[in-house]
């Protein structure tokens, strides 16, 4: 069953088309995100879901409720949508704990255990309820706003770059403890980043947005394997493309018949596979794969990223593709290697 | 925007009309006059002795102010001068005193005072704080790493100064200098009292013998005209620099630089003379007048009614301003455009006219169009309000900043209703805004005379025109209880600037 | 699109309006009568206290100055505030009167003045008089070169050693004098002449400062500002003598100070009542026995003794409803002076 259905919704300011027809069905307590460059939309999207902003035509519905079309809007203050912004978004003038009880409205020592229970299911300890939000740093910041959000038990809770403020190491941290409050509290969510690593770990249903369009909607493995363009491609990761003639289920291509996920021919198509898939062995004469010289060293650590340029090619000799391996393993520049693939290409339709 | 914004709009465009009412006036009473009027009363040698005068004193005055202010700004926040903090706040501190009182000092310590040289000297001495005020605030949150980088190029200390840092000053420098520009076209106390003619005291020169004659309001279109050009200068001169978002500065320390022993010795006599010429001068001739004039000099019955009229008019007209400004500065934050940079420069341009010239409009408007406001508290606070603005603008702007309507989206979600999230977080978080815009427009009228003089009600008796009515009549010692109200009502809201002051620049 | 009522704009709207509207009656509501003063502060101030005293009539005082303030009156006209208007000079009460804003003198008032310091019409009247006078330094300037005619001073020879407050209603008074007594074309050459000659002060005060202190050699004022100051400190005037020109020269002129009951006031009785008192017996003793040191004008009314007594002044006879405020201001204007 879906909590959160968007349909047909269009916003424009002034000429510029800020959502374009955005159809988007959430399901009951699944993590939603949706991903796009800036500018795209998505947080316009959030806010109009919010009520902070009204479409031009479309119609909202929640839990069957529906939230505006036509003819009715509901305000933001009967929503009961929790909304999270990006750096927080604390109110200055108030105490940690007036912060966090906010939105509650039972009053005494009822409230001020609820109080310490969304503290401690935030991972705040308790001597902070009197601190003022100038004084917290900004992971605890943002474990505020969290609190603050779940305490009126939202029947759906926004999160707007929730993240993208906080240092790396504290980032997956903070994801993770995310999905598991959204998770115990049974909240269904919807997540708006530009971060593609983030929306592929937080998801369980990823939409990518471009240009104020819906482009591809689905789980993210989905996507991330199945990408519709080239540039829903790029943007969830890095990929090898290449021009390849496509009969009966292979991919003719500069790396040589490959298999892939389509059953059409097609004299002139696209192919698209993630770096992982290629794999890479020590060139010895007559072995299977495809040959070419290690130009580039990319070292990483745990892993490296090696640019492989190719000795021969159908399309374009000399192509440079990034290859991923293991960092201790890593060949040096000038090895001669050869590639193989595994699994299967993804045809790109365009 | 909807219903809310339309409320607002209309009410910013009605603000907006009124503060164009001057240059409405200044045109209209030229159209009426006729050319041919207009070239006898304008191209006249009077005319170019009193536009050599004005412009000499500012030519003269501005680098003088630019100079001392950046020096003292520097020594307090970038130098390791001995007892910076109490300099820092003694730079500040003459401007608690009224520039016609400092002018009132001066006269009578040196009776033969007079002219250009006693006008540069003491328009320097009042005003050079509204430089010192800007710089220093800048000096101390500019990010100290270009000046790391620069010195990293090879730059010398002195090198970095000139190219790094002061052009970093520029904006701050070029506000200042328009501040007092203004302040030196505008004043007339001041320069009535040193027998230096400028503009403004010819104005009322021809107000007192003509009333609203066309002497008097040929001479204030052209000093409007005067002000205009210097708005028109300062844009210019600020260039494409914009004013940056007073926002979070650098956490870092500035770094100070070591005075030697003879630097250090040179920089305090520097703050000792401007000290002693700036407060010394007139706290040691009020001092003076008040020991001569012993208790005599106390008419406390007349004392204590110019001051109760002097807080009803301070109050009632930094409410009215306060007000008034709420709508642009709302605007200004949440809804910024077109239309709102135009209005807002209404304001801005109006108030940038000397209180003769906004005072002359008025009376020549309400005499004729709007009689039963005519000589009212109504049109005197009107006169506060077109002139003040921008000051209750200013401050009140950073207090809805305060308040990103995020937070106000984010109460509303949390289900409290528009009205109440307004309410709860927008308003609380003004308030201490409004509250020092509020504090600058009480502080602007208290030691307001010009406007005061010509549209206060019947029977009203101000400190400021108290002070101006006993001094007229040479009667010193009986205007010292005067100056001393007035710097006493001003002592708390310059301490309030000052701590302003720091703390947009601290945080 | 935000969608919110703002309550608060239009709380703060109604409070504004509230406010002004307070302010507005506030300011009407006053009453008794309002006199616009050009004469001196103290003096008025005097004067009122003791009418209010005697009748119990609230008086409010404008304070400003005699052209200013006859302009004013004429621009407000029959909506003026004003009930009563007092000068320190007379022509701004005749350009009062031309304008036609006078009401007539309750009779038994005009009889309390001498025929000489009032004007036939009977539509205002004097209240006090002042004399010009010459004062100068003896240390900078020896006795025997003072000069004989006020036109004197327009000699080369005076180039910066004489100070002037032609800003001020007195010396236009005495500019309106020189005009009507010698005429047009002199009265600017002379004025031109001061432009490049006399050093100028803002305030007749100034002017008597100036020259006690050296800094000027000698001043045309008026005579009391001399007599006020010796009768405090002296502090301004100790070292200055005065000088009167005598002999009918414009310079012996003496200036009526002006009273008149404004036609538009709401308050007739009031404030004939006001300008009875102020040209009656109590009136003027306030000149006589307070510090004002101006001449009483009144039938039988003494002035103060130490002043020079008016029947010795030898003062040129004008007609005071004659003296054109407007075309003296519109000479100095032309000369530089203003």
């Amino acid at each position: 069953m879906n909590a959160l259905e968007l349909n047909a919704i269009c916003k424009s300011f002034g000429s510029q088309r800020a959502l374009d027809n955005v159809t988007l069905a959430v399901p009951t307590g699944s993590r939603t995100v949706i991903v796009g460059p800036s500018g795209s939309g998505k947080t316009t999207l959030l806010r109009m879901i919010a009520g902070f902003e009204f479409p031009d035509s479309g119609s909202l519905s929640l839990n069957g409720q529906i939230l505006l079309d036509s003819t009715h809007e509901v305000p933001a203050h009967q929503r009961r949508i929790g909304y999270v912004p990006q750096d927080g978004a604390l109110f200055p003038h108030m105490s940690v704990a007036a912060n966090i009880g906010f939105g509650l409205a039972t009053k005494g020592p009822a409230r001020d255990e609820r109080i310490a229970e969304l503290m401690d299911s935030v991972a705040l300890d308790a001597n902070m309820a009197t601190r003022w939000p100038h004084e917290l740093s900004g992971g605890q910041q943002q474990r505020v706003a969290l609190a603050r959000a779940l305490a009126q038990q939202p029947r759906l809770m926004l999160l707007d770059e929730p993240f993208s403020a906080l240092d790396t190491g504290l980032r997956a941290a903070m994801r993770k403890m995310v999905a598991r409050l959204l998770a115990d509290a049974g909240v269904t969510a919807i997540l708006v980043t530009h971060d593609q690593s983030e929306a592929l770990s937080f998801a369980d249903q990823l939409a990518v947005m471009r240009q104020g369009r819906l482009v591809q909607a689905g789980q993210p493995l989905e996507l991330y394997q199945h990408p519709r363009d080239e540039q829903t491609a790029l943007f969830l990761g890095e990929a090898v493309l290449m021009p390849a003639k496509i009969k009966d289920g292979w991919a003719d291509c500069d790396l040589g018949p490959i298999t892939v996920n389509h059953q059409g021919n097609s004299e002139m198509a696209q192919i698209m596979l993630r770096p992982e898939q290629l794999q890479l062995n020590i060139a010895s004469t007559g072995s299977p794969g495809c040959h070419g010289v290690v130009t580039e060293r990319d070292f990483g650590g745990n892993t490296c990223t090696l640019t492989v340029t190719l000795l021969a090619g159908k399309f374009e000799p000399g192509r440079s593709l990034p290859v991923h391996c293991a960092g201790l393993l890593a060949p040096p520049i000038g090895s001669a290697v050869q590639l193989t693939t595994l699994g299967r290409a993804h045809v790109l339709n365009n | 925007m909807g219903r809310g914004g339309t409320w607002v709009t209309g009410f910013a465009v009605l603000v907006a009309l009124l503060s164009l009412l001057p240059i409405g006036f200044v045109i209209g009473v030229s159209w009426q006059v006729g050319w041919e009027q207009i070239q006898a009363l304008v191209l006249r040698p009077r005319v170019g002795e009193l536009l050599i005068n004005t412009v000499l004193l500012v030519l003269l005055t501005l680098p003088l102010c630019i100079l001392l202010g950046t020096a003292l700004a520097w020594l307090t926040e970038r130098s390791n001068l001995p007892g910076r903090r109490a300099w820092s706040l003694l730079a500040v501190a003459p401007l608690a005193v009224p520039a016609f009182v400092h002018s009132y000092a001066w006269v009578s310590l040196v009776p033969s005072i007079h002219g250009l040289p006693a006008g540069v000297l003491v328009s320097v001495i009042a005003y050079f704080p509204f430089l010192y005020l800007p710089v220093a605030a800048t000096l101390r949150r500019l990010d100290p790493a270009i000046e790391d980088v620069a010195q990293s190029l090879g730059l010398k200390p002195w090198t970095v100064f000139l190219r790094v840092v002061v052009p970093q000053l520029r904006l701050a420098i070029c506000g200042g200098a328009l501040l007092v520009g203004l302040h030196l076209l505008a004043e007339y106390g001041l320069y009535a009292m040193i027998r230096f003619d400028t503009f403004t005291t010819a104005i009322f020169d021809q107000f007192k013998s003509t009333f609203n004659g066309p002497g008097a309001n040929m001479l204030a279109a052209v000093l409007a005209l005067y002000c205009l050009a210097m708005l028109t200068a300062e844009s210019a001169a600020r260039g494409n620099a914009r004013y940056a978002r007073v926002g979070s500065g650098s956490a870092r320390e500035q770094q100070v630089v070591r005075l030697g022993r003879p630097a250090t010795l040179l920089a305090l006599i520097l703050q000792t003379v401007t000290c002693l010429l700036a407060l010394g001068v007139p706290l040691i001739t009020l001092g003076k007048w008040l020991i001569a004039g012993g208790s005599e000099v106390w008419h406390w019955s007349e004392l204590l009614a110019a001051l109760q009229q002097t807080l009803f008019l301070g109050v009632a007209g930094a409410l009215l301003t306060t007000c008034a400004a709420v709508p642009i500065a709302w605007l200004s934050i949440r809804a910024p455009g077109r239309l709102q940079r135009v209005l807002e420069s209404c304001n801005y341009i109006t108030s940038s006219l000397p209180g003769i010239v906004v005072a002359l409009a008025l009376v020549t408007v309400t005499i004729h169009f709007a009689r039963p406001i005519y000589q009212t508290t109504v049109t005197v606070l009107l006169a506060y309000m077109l002139m003040f603005i921008p000051r209750a603008l200013v401050s009140l702007r950073a207090g809805i900043a305060q308040a990103p309507v995020e937070l106000e989206n984010i109460a509303r979600s949390l289900g409290r209703s528009p009205g109440r999230a307004l309410w709860l977080i927008t308003l609380r978080l003004a308030a201490p805004g409004a509250a020092a815009g509020a504090a600058l427009v009480f502080l602007a009228i208290t030691n307001e005379l010009t406007a005061t003089l010509l549209l206060a009600p019947n029977g009203t008796r101000t400190l400021a025109t108290g002070f101006w009515a006993m001094t007229s009549e040479i009667d010193y010692a009986a205007a010292a209880p005067y100056a001393l109200l007035m710097i006493l009502l001003s002592l708390p809201l310059t301490g309030l600037l000052y701590l302003q002051s720091k703390r947009t620049a601290g945080r | 699109m935000t969608r919110r009522i703002p309550s608060f704009f239009k709380t703060a709207l109604l409070g504004a309006a509230l406010i002004s509207a307070g302010l507005a009656h506030a300011a009407s509501a006053d009453d008794g009568i309002v006199v616009y003063n050009a004469q001196h502060e103290s003096l008025t101030k005097a004067w009122v206290e003791g009418f209010t005293k005697q009748t119990g009539i609230k008086v409010t005082v404008r304070n400003g100055d005699d052209t200013e303030m006859g302009n004013q009156i004429v621009q407000e006209g029959s909506a003026s505030p004003a009930d009563v208007f007092l000068t320190e000079n007379s022509p701004a009460m005749v350009l009062v009167d031309n304008a036609g804003l006078f009401a007539p003198v309750a009779p038994a008032t005009l009889e309390q003045v001498g025929s000489a310091w009032r004007p036939a019409h009977g539509k205002w009247l004097g209240i006090a008089a002042r004399s010009t006078v010459f004062v100068y330094n003896p240390a900078k300037l020896p006795a025997s070169e003072v000069p004989a005619s006020l036109l004197d001073l327009a000699a080369p020879a005076w180039k910066g050693r004489w100070a002037v407050s032609p800003a001020g209603a007195d010396f236009q008074a005495i500019v309106a004098a020189v005009l009507e007594l010698k005429g047009e074309a002199v009265t600017l050459d002379w004025l031109k002449a001061m432009k490049a000659n006399a050093a100028i002060y803002r305030g007749n005060s100034a002017v008597l400062k100036a020259v006690n202190a050296g800094q000027v050699d000698s001043g045309v004022i008026y005579h009391y500002y001399s007599f006020v100051d010796q009768a405090k400190t002296g502090e301004n005037s100790k070292d200055t003598a005065l000088h009167y020109f005598k002999h009918q020269d414009p310079g012996a002129f003496v200036s009526i100070s002006g009273g008149g009951v404004l036609a538009s006031s709401k308050h007739p009785e009031q404030a004939q009542a006001f300008l009875k008192w102020i040209t009656g017996k109590d009136g003027q003793a306030v000149l006589k026995d307070g510090n004002s040191f101006e001449y009483a004008v009144g039938q039988n009314a003494q002035s103060n003794p130490k002043l020079v007594p008016l029947t010795q002044l030898d003062a040129p006879k004008v007609d005071a409803s004659r003296l054109d405020s407007k075309k003296a201001v519109a000479l100095m204007t032309q000369a530089g002076l203003l």
